[in-house]
């Protein structure tokens, strides 16, 4: 190992301004002054000179100009413009050099082989034209396509406004019990709530299961054994395979589906019942819907209750036949006068078209077997 | 005799790496030992000074030792974990990835193979070397079992160059007494300059409504440039945010010279080359406290541990309006560059190194 050369020491430093107390005292000084330049952040933002949210404002400004900040269309657009950009090929080779000859060299070269490179150039400058015009159109189509989409979106309904599924037995569980009685393979109550119907489909000989989006309802279902999953109808009717179910209960949120998924719902479920399958449908009363129900779910819901003809309608269309019709729950029908009032006939004629018209059954409960 | 050899992807001219390694290549020759630059790529000015990388095997040396100059990704690291002889890592940090992520994704993916190439090679390296506690620290984290912090060299005389009088003129013409902050550093995400603009927006809303703000460095992360050019724009400070690009050594001076305080808010720096220009420059620093801006910088500056526009606005204000800060802001530089000194730096290279190649191990 050689010895090691000397190395000539660094100058002095030579320090000037106040006398150097140390580094403790250096620290302390500018810890003062850091506190001081907090205090006069604070007293600027406490006369307004500095409103609250202008910092973040700025920020959000930046983002403005930067593609991180970019969105959906505007990302969109932006990358296109970078795609264009790109798509132009510059044949003008730079000749600038450190020494003259060197550019002098590089003018001569960019010369005798432009013919050569132009012509590469060319067939890439037009393969990169059209990769770009096929983005455009691309990107056109998608922007068509989700102007149409947002157009038809519907607002979500605030999850506080949906009722979670009522447990206990009700006035059309005997009726549901009784038309699966006997199918013989898997039945699914969709929105089970606390598993009560289940309950009692299983105790009648069914081989039944449950979903329902809200997990905390289901927890006594699960606490006593039943099959359950925290999932939606629809999303569950996804993942089971076709024919595979020989009874379906729909209840509880399905009935104000919008129209786009109620119609994706009979798809999946004339899918997933087997024939000879039975399907249970039970749903509030078009006529109770605002009378009846929460009028921030009659007003917000994407969709509305159908009439039980209408069902039966959709449901004969997919190869259903219906079987059963059971009116039931809060009858908000008007009662008839007494004979003996002297205008009983005028008045018991206008009950009976307020009730035809605007009252009627609160819910029914509709029955239908799958024959094709 | 021993070899200390540099391999180092690219050597360029007026670049601190490319000048830290020339400093160290006369120093290990001043120390009596073989030592060649072998590069990837090297300028026309120095490719004299330098060989390919793909030549040393013929010219290998039982002894040799191999000093990588680690900052970017290179092949040149691929072709040292071939290697069988001891190999020294100089780590000068690579920037996440994650700063370049919707700005530059070819960037991005660059960084991120640099990240790996120094993943591979941290804990196959007998010694590594950072210019800062804060790149030990990472190299630490990578698996390199021995570290030693020495600071970058600089091969010019001091840190800054004579000034350039008829570019500080110029300079001075142009804004007049106005307030001028300044930053050095290439133009990009993790430098942040973007929030340099919020803090002169709202400096010149408060103090100096002629204000203005220098930013020298390259725009090597165009879209970024952009970006912050056009925010500018949209905030009024068209005229008021310059931008310096390819100043010789002595514009650099200038532009040193005749900015009030230098502001720093980067929010990723490995070292920080331009705190001790700043130092040397006699100007006052501002700087945000992240990566290893605190350990450069010491108490020879205003180091906020925010970077909100109205608080380096406000410690801009005090340092600018506050002789006695200032003053002692720069006498505290001046002894601060004193630590990073150039003699003391060699001294300590020829020492670490020397004992690695006697077998002693790095004290």
């Amino acid at each position: 190992m050689p010895s090691v050369a000397p190395i000539e020491p660094d100058p002095p430093v030579d320090p000037v301004g106040p006398v150097d107390t140390g580094p403790a005292a250096r620290a302390r000084y500018l810890d003062e002054v850091m506190a001081e330049i907090d205090a006069e952040v604070r007293r600027r933002r406490a006369s307004g000179d500095l409103p609250a949210g202008l910092e973040r404002e700025l920020d959000e400004l930046f983002l403005e100009f930067s593609p991180v900040g970019l969105h959906g269309r505007a990302r969109l657009r932006e990358t296109l413009a970078l795609v264009d950009g790109s798509a132009y090929v510059d044949t003008a080779v730079p000749v600038a050099s450190q020494k003259a000859v060197g550019s002098y060299v590089k003018r001569l070269i960019r010369k005798a082989i432009g013919w050569y490179v132009g012509f590469i150039v060319h067939q890439i400058v037009r393969f990169a034209w059209s990769v770009s015009r096929m983005f455009h159109v691309v990107v056109d189509h998608v922007e068509d396509l989700e102007a149409a989409v947002e157009s038809q979106r519907t607002p979500e309904l605030p999850a506080s406004a949906v009722p979670v599924a009522g447990p206990g037995w009700s006035w059309w569980s005997g009726a549901a019990v009784d038309a699966l009685a006997g199918v013989g393979g898997r039945v699914l109550h969709a929105e089970c709530g606390d598993g009560t119907l289940l309950d009692a489909l299983i105790a009648g000989g069914a081989d039944a299961y449950g979903v329902d989006p809200t997990e905390s309802v289901i927890e006594p279902a699960i606490d006593r054994g039943l099959d359950v999953r925290a999932e939606s109808v629809l999303g569950h009717l996804e993942v089971v395979a076709d024919e595979a179910l020989s009874g379906i209960v729909l209840s509880g949120s399905i009935q104000w589906l919008h129209p786009n998924e109620r119609d994706r719902l009979e798809t999946l479920v004339t899918s997933r019942l087997a024939i000879d399958g039975v399907l249970v449908l039970h749903s509030a009363t078009p006529e109770s819907w605002t009378a009846g129900s929460s009028h921030l779910i009659s007003d917000l819901a994407p969709g509305r209750p159908l009439h039980a003809g209408t069902w039966s309608h959709l449901l004969a269309q997919r190869g259903f036949r219906p079987t059963a019709l059971l009116y039931g729950g809060e009858d908000r029908r008007l009662d008839q006068v007494a004979p003996s009032n002297a205008d009983a006939d005028a008045i018991n004629a206008a009950i009976d078209v307020v009730n035809t018209l605007l009252l009627g059954p609160g819910e029914y409960l509709l029955v239908a077997v799958r024959e094709r | 005799m021993t070899g200390v050899h540099q391999f180092v992807p690219a050597l360029l001219p007026r670049d601190a790496t490319g000048d830290h390694t020339l400093a160290l290549r006369d120093t290990f020759r001043s120390a009596g030992w073989e030592s060649e630059i072998y590069v990837e790529a090297a300028h026309d000015e120095l490719i004299d000074q330098a060989t390919y990388f793909e030549r040393y095997p013929e010219r290998a040396e039982p002894g040799d030792i191999l000093l990588y100059q680690l900052g970017t990704a290179s092949p040149v690291a691929d072709f040292l974990l071939s290697r069988p002889e001891p190999l020294v890592l100089d780590y000068h940090n690579v920037t996440p990835a994650s700063f370049y992520e919707g700005w530059e994704d070819h960037t991005s993916e660059k960084v991120t193979l640099a990240r790996s190439q120094v993943a591979a090679l941290a804990p196959l390296a007998v010694l590594g070397i950072a210019d800062s506690a804060f790149n030990a620290a990472e190299l630490r984290r990578l698996g390199c079992r021995t570290t030693a912090v020495l600071p970058i060299l600089i091969g010019r005389d001091g840190w800054v160059d004579r000034v350039d009088e008829r570019e500080l003129s110029r300079l001075f013409a142009d804004h007049g007494t106005a307030t001028v902050l300044l930053f050095v550093g290439r133009i990009s995400p993790n430098k942040a300059q973007h929030h340099l603009v919020e803090a002169l927006w709202l400096y010149r809303r408060w103090y100096d409504p002629e204000a203005r703000l220098h930013l020298v460095g390259p725009a090597v992360t165009a879209s970024y440039a952009e970006a912050v050019f056009g925010f500018a724009a949209e905030l009024g400070l068209e005229g008021a945010v310059r931008h310096g690009e390819h100043l010789t050594p002595a514009q650099l001076a200038a532009w040193y010279a005749d900015a009030d305080v230098f502001v720093c808010v980067s929010e990723h720096e490995g070292f920080c080359i331009p705190l001790l220009e700043a130092m040397a420059s006699d100007l006052p620093v501002v700087a945000y406290a992240a990566g290893a801006v605190p350990e450069t910088l010491g108490d020879a500056g205003i180091l906020l541990d925010d970077k909100r526009p109205s608080l380096v606005a406000s410690a801009v204000d005090r340092v600018r309006h506050d002789p006695v800060l200032a003053d002692r802001l720069v006498a505290a530089g001046r002894g601060r560059l004193g630590q990073f000194g150039a003699a003391a730096t060699r001294a300590r290279f020829v020492e670490v190194l020397g004992a690695l190649a006697a077998g002693r191990g790095v004290d």
